[in-house]
């Protein structure tokens, strides 16, 4: 079959490799029909997570036909349309129990390697690293799916795979990030990131009740994307505007109940910050460039709530963390716990009430992949968000 | 106990011994350190099932090349006794074991008596505070002889990890029915460096069958 394979730093090739075959009871396979890149595919094109290796199939969201299923699989039979959820959770565990999914514990193939980084290992994920599991990943023709009685959503309605597709992560991801950020109706909520998973942090926190929403970025074409759901938008690019000021101008000098940063640790920053973080970087001496994170510790009103959808995958370094404590700050983050929200936000998709397709830029080849990930990650040809047909030879 | 505090809703009585000598007077202490040619590991993990039959699970030991790396084959040699062989790359190590004390439901203990290896160890399977499931608690020592460098030269893996492996694998097997494994899936050109580097992350030491 044909994969998209990371190579090394900003090297990835769409290769020839054997197909997937079924290496556990509770496993499947998917014939993809639909993937995208997301945006925190863009982190490992750009060498900030540790224990890629050259040859890794990438891609973390997909959807397909299910080609063949392993004997303890009870849910699923060969035909059925499936989206598969990035995280991997084995439904049994005292996490899974907790409906912690992205906390499993039986998941992790490679649990040793997070563990001597973090303490505790979470899930496995689909293409994302060794530390992360070490599996294939779903930009390519096939997949496997392990504890596929647990994971992948049907989809029984006629609804196209550009709806549903982003139910593999963006929109449970920007979902999670508005429930984390605990909107009470009425609420103004900040959303740094008008990507993918801002964007639907941005539609999730209207869905929540909020009055306001301020989206913060510098892309015209996603400010546009992010008016177009009702949002305020700040362009922190622009000469003489301070995100810090005009958060306070627009909540009455109160700032924002709730913050979202969407952006994780590759933050850009039109201010000194911007180059202080990428020299550190640059010389180790800090792994993740928080500025985004400074920002909304800095912004968030007394006792708010700061969500972070945004990866993060290492040391950070000045964090104002006087200022969380000192306003009396919540902070909630981590990898979405995918299976709260497929089912609940497909019916919101079924019922009209949200197309996720909207976010939908460009609609590619898998032999365009290396090509895009180049153009997306510098930011050219206004990409909101990159589709694969992985079967198509030319590109729609 | 003082009489300071008079409200406590769930609290649950504290062990005055702990599993694995972890627990000793309300006190909590370390794994015995390494010394004179001894390693020492102690692990433990926190399983959602019964400890009956996570007992039984351990207890059967021919079924130990399910969850335990490396370990081939397990033949019962009597009511207490077992034969035990390890495998790596064509190399093959063998030993005798023999349970020293065996408690339905709570604890095993063991030791090798010849062979390759210069093992002891105890299993102990507890309810966890508040029935969050079943604490088992593993403490193993090994002489550093024959076993101990073999495995190190050509597993890949240090002793001490293994035994956190296999409790892992374990773990997995009780909870899920089988292993999570990524071997066999597939993957472009690894080159020099990624095959060295799968070879350190222990991606190389076969993933135990698990129910396969």
């Amino acid at each position: 079959m044909k994969a998209v394979c990371w190579m090394g730093k900003s090297n990835v090739e769409t290769l020839t490799v054997k197909d997937p075959e079924l290496l556990n009871p509770h496993d499947a396979i998917i014939k993809i029909t639909r993937t995208a890149i997301c945006g925190s595919d863009l982190h490992l094109y750009d060498g900030f997570i540790p224990t890629m290796e050259s040859g890794d199939i990438l891609g973390h969201e997909f959807m397909g036909i299910v080609e063949e299923v392993g004997k303890e699989v009870t849910n699923l039979r060969r035909g059925d349309r499936v989206v598969v959820p990035f995280t991997i959770a084995c439904g049994n565990c005292l996490f899974c129990r907790k409906k912690l999914w992205s906390a499993c514990d039986n998941s992790n193939p490679n649990a040793h390697l997070m563990e001597a980084a973090y303490g505790y290992s979470g899930s496995g994920l689909f293409g994302y690293s060794h530390m992360m599991g070490g599996y294939a990943g779903g930009q390519a023709q096939y997949a496997r799916v392990p504890f596929a009685n647990v994971g992948p959503l049907k989809i029984e309605s006629n609804l196209p795979d550009e709806k549903v597709l982003f139910l593999s992560d963006i929109f449970p991801t920007g979902y999670m990030a508005a429930e984390n950020a605990q909107i009470q109706p009425g609420d103004t909520v900040a959303v740094w990131g008008c990507g993918p998973v801002g964007q639907f942090a941005i539609a999730s926190a209207f869905m929540l009740g909020a009055a306001r929403v301020i989206a913060i970025d510098r892309l015209p074409e996603r400010l546009a994307l992010a008016r177009g759901l009702g949002a305020i938008t700040v362009d922190y690019s622009e000469e003489d505007v301070s995100v810090l000021t005009a958060l306070k101008d627009l909540t009455g000098g109160v700032g924002p109940d709730g913050c979202i940063d969407a952006v994780g640790l590759e933050a850009h920053s039109a201010q000194l910050q911007g180059t202080y973080d990428k020299i550190k970087v640059a010389l180790l001496m800090e792994t993740d460039r928080s500025s985004v994170l400074r920002q909304a510790i800095q912004a968030i009103r007394k006792g708010g709530t700061l969500s972070i959808p945004g990866v993060y995958g290492g040391l950070l370094d000045k964090v104002p963390f006087g200022a969380a404590f000192g306003k009396g700050i919540t902070m909630k983050m981590g990898q979405t716990n995918m299976h709260n929200y497929m089912k609940p936000l497909l019916e919101r998709i079924e019922n009209g009430q949200i197309d996720p397709s909207y976010i939908i830029s460009h609609r590619i080849t898998l032999d365009q992949a290396p090509e895009m990930y180049k153009v997306w990650r510098d930011k050219k040809e206004n990409v909101t968000k990159i589709v694969i047909d992985p079967w198509a030879e030319t590109a729609a | 106990m003082s009489p300071a505090l008079n409200e406590k809703p769930h609290a649950e009585a504290p062990p005055a011994m702990g599993p694995a000598g972890m627990i000793v007077d309300g006190r909590y202490l370390p794994p015995p350190e390494d010394k004179d040619g001894k390693l020492w590991v102690r692990t433990s993990t926190l399983i959602q099932a019964a400890p009956q039959d996570l007992y039984a699970m351990w207890r059967n030991v021919e079924t130990a090349p399910n969850w335990q790396e490396q370990i081939t084959k397990v033949v019962m040699t009597g009511e207490r006794t077992s034969h035990w062989v390890m495998d790596s790359d064509g190399k093959t190590i063998e030993w005798d074991s023999e349970v020293l004390a065996d408690e339905p439901g709570r604890r095993i203990a063991w030791r090798s008596i010849g062979g390759d290896s210069n093992n002891a160890g105890e299993v102990i399977f507890e309810e966890a505070p508040g029935g969050r499931g079943t604490t088992v608690t593993v403490l193993q020592e090994f002489r550093m002889g024959k076993l101990a460098s073999a495995w190190e030269t050509f597993v890949g893996r240090n002793p001490k990890q293994a035994v956190i492996e296999n409790l892992r694998h374990f773990k997995a097997l009780a909870e899920t029915g089988e292993i999570p494994r990524i071997q066999r899936q597939p993957h472009g050109d690894r080159g020099l460096i990624g095959k060295m580097k799968s070879s350190s992350y222990g991606e190389k030491i076969p993933t135990p069958s698990g129910s396969n």
